[in-house]
């Protein structure tokens, strides 16, 4: 828990880095900005995906600590449903400033649309299972079969057809191309949010072996 | 596979097993009360000749004539593929059937079942619209070919989610929420794919269509190893 409460220390220098020492872009000014949160939300977004997708193969091959896998594989998907909510309502933003209209169905804005849209499917799913005893072996096959589609979205579709998103880190050329100071604080934005992501999880995990425990007492009365 | 080719002891292992017999039971079951399949057919029927009443007359683009087709399959699948799971929760028959057969067997009987009847529903619903909207394809075999894999990418979804929904209340409606993005890249493939056949310019691309192939192999194979979890109770 100590690692992740460096959120507090990083949090506010991220935010001074992204508005004191980065420069703005050439061609977007300062609305550029917005690349120092929009990214990292979406990292976040689909590192809580393949955390939830990590925990239901657990739940489901081992034997081990099933009630608490499944509620960390629940956890980290209503965690990265709110990232991913924020990564459309800033890609949205940037979409705005620099193509003109919010939304234009752009491969990379559809797949987080795709990835928001499975998030409400599982937590849609796990609602309508609450009477049933196999309720996280479902869900996790349900999270397993979506975590396969996500490549085809994510890396295959916008390759085959025409993007108008930037280059993502992950580019063709293996290329990052920004300069040193906004590459660094792109990537101790990354870091930071990753750190956010951490302490919420962690703190959603405590929370429901809490309720677990008040539960277990109260059926022991 | 030929069963005049077989020899007694094949044709006899392939009769006899499990597959095959809960293959045999689920038609007879559905043609003895033909209710869904008849309410499936009809429905894509009725929204064929809806949407083209709508639309008839009017000058569309190739690109709207396949999302309207695709639209059009895509609801048809969810009215009915479903079903298949659904009716063993409601007659009580799953846990007979769970201790009769293995987890894999059921699945790809299951399976089987709801391709062969989704095959059906596309062989009627793209015929039918091909003729009232008064289209044809520039590249005849490309858009049979995409029919027929985009209908199999549908079918092996439909199969695992439905014997989810099966155990979950108010499956109406929740199989399309949870269908609905597992099934957007195959929708979104196949409508750009059907769009270039009926267009008749450059030839479609046969890279996407290996996409829906290997899209519909990767979820049969990981439904097939995870059925089980799904099946029997953990």
């Amino acid at each position: 828990m100590t690692l992740y409460r460096l959120v507090f220390i990083f949090m506010p220098a991220v935010i001074c880095m992204a508005f004191i020492l980065a420069p703005p872009a050439a061609i977007l000014g300062d609305a550029s900005r917005i690349l120092y949160f929009h990214v990292p939300v979406a990292w976040v977004s689909v590192v809580a995906f393949i955390v939830s997708g990590i925990q239901s193969i657990l739940f489901l091959v081992s034997e081990n600590k099933r009630k608490e896998r499944e509620f960390m594989a629940y956890n980290s998907a209503a965690a990265g449903m709110v990232f991913t909510i924020l990564t459309v309502i800033t890609g949205s933003i940037w979409a705005k400033l620099s193509w003109g209209s919010y939304w234009n169905w752009d491969p990379r804005e559809t797949s987080i649309v795709v990835l928001m849209l499975i998030y409400i499917a599982y937590l849609s799913l796990y609602s309508s299972l609450k009477e049933h005893p196999n309720r996280g072996g479902i869900s996790a096959v349900y999270l397993i079969i979506a975590m396969i589609t996500m490549p085809f979205l994510v890396f295959i579709i916008p390759r085959v057809y025409l993007s108008l998103h930037p280059d993502t880190i992950i580019n063709r050329e293996g290329k990052i191309h920004l300069e040193a100071a906004m590459r660094i604080t792109l990537f101790s934005s990354i870091v930071t949010f990753t750190l956010l992501y951490g302490y919420i999880y962690r703190l959603m995990n405590r929370i429901s072996r809490l309720e677990i425990k008040a539960e277990e007492k109260h059926y022991d009365i | 596979m030929n069963m005049t080719k077989l020899n007694f002891a094949q044709r006899g292992w392939i009769l006899q097993s499990r597959i095959f017999k809960n293959l045999k039971k689920d038609f007879l079951i559905e043609f003895r009360n033909r209710s869904a399949v008849n309410i499936s057919f009809a429905f894509a029927g009725i929204t064929t000749l809806s949407v083209s009443l709508a639309c008839g007359g009017a000058t569309l683009s190739p690109q709207i004539h396949s999302v309207l087709l695709w639209i059009i399959i895509f609801f048809s699948g969810m009215s009915g593929l479903s079903h298949i799971f659904i009716r063993e929760e409601e007659e009580r028959t799953s846990l007979f059937l769970a201790l009769h057969s293995d987890p894999e067997n059921v699945y790809l009987s299951k399976l089987i079942f709801n391709i062969l009847l989704f095959t059906c529903i596309t062989a009627l619903v793209t015929p039918l619209y091909l003729f009232f909207m008064q289209v044809f394809p520039g590249y005849t075999v490309y858009f049979i070919l995409t029919a027929a894999a985009g209908s199999l990418a549908i079918s092996s979804i439909t199969t695992i989610l439905g014997a989810m929904v099966a155990k979950a209340d108010s499956r109406g409606s929740l199989f399309t929420v949870i269908s609905f993005p597992v099934m957007i890249p195959v929708l979104w493939i196949s409508i750009q794919l059907t769009s270039d056949s009926l267009e008749g310019g450059a030839p479609p691309e046969l890279r996407s269509l290996l996409f829906l192939l290997a899209f519909s192999g990767v979820i049969i194979s990981v439904s097939y190893l995870a059925f089980k979890f799904i099946w029997t109770e953990q």
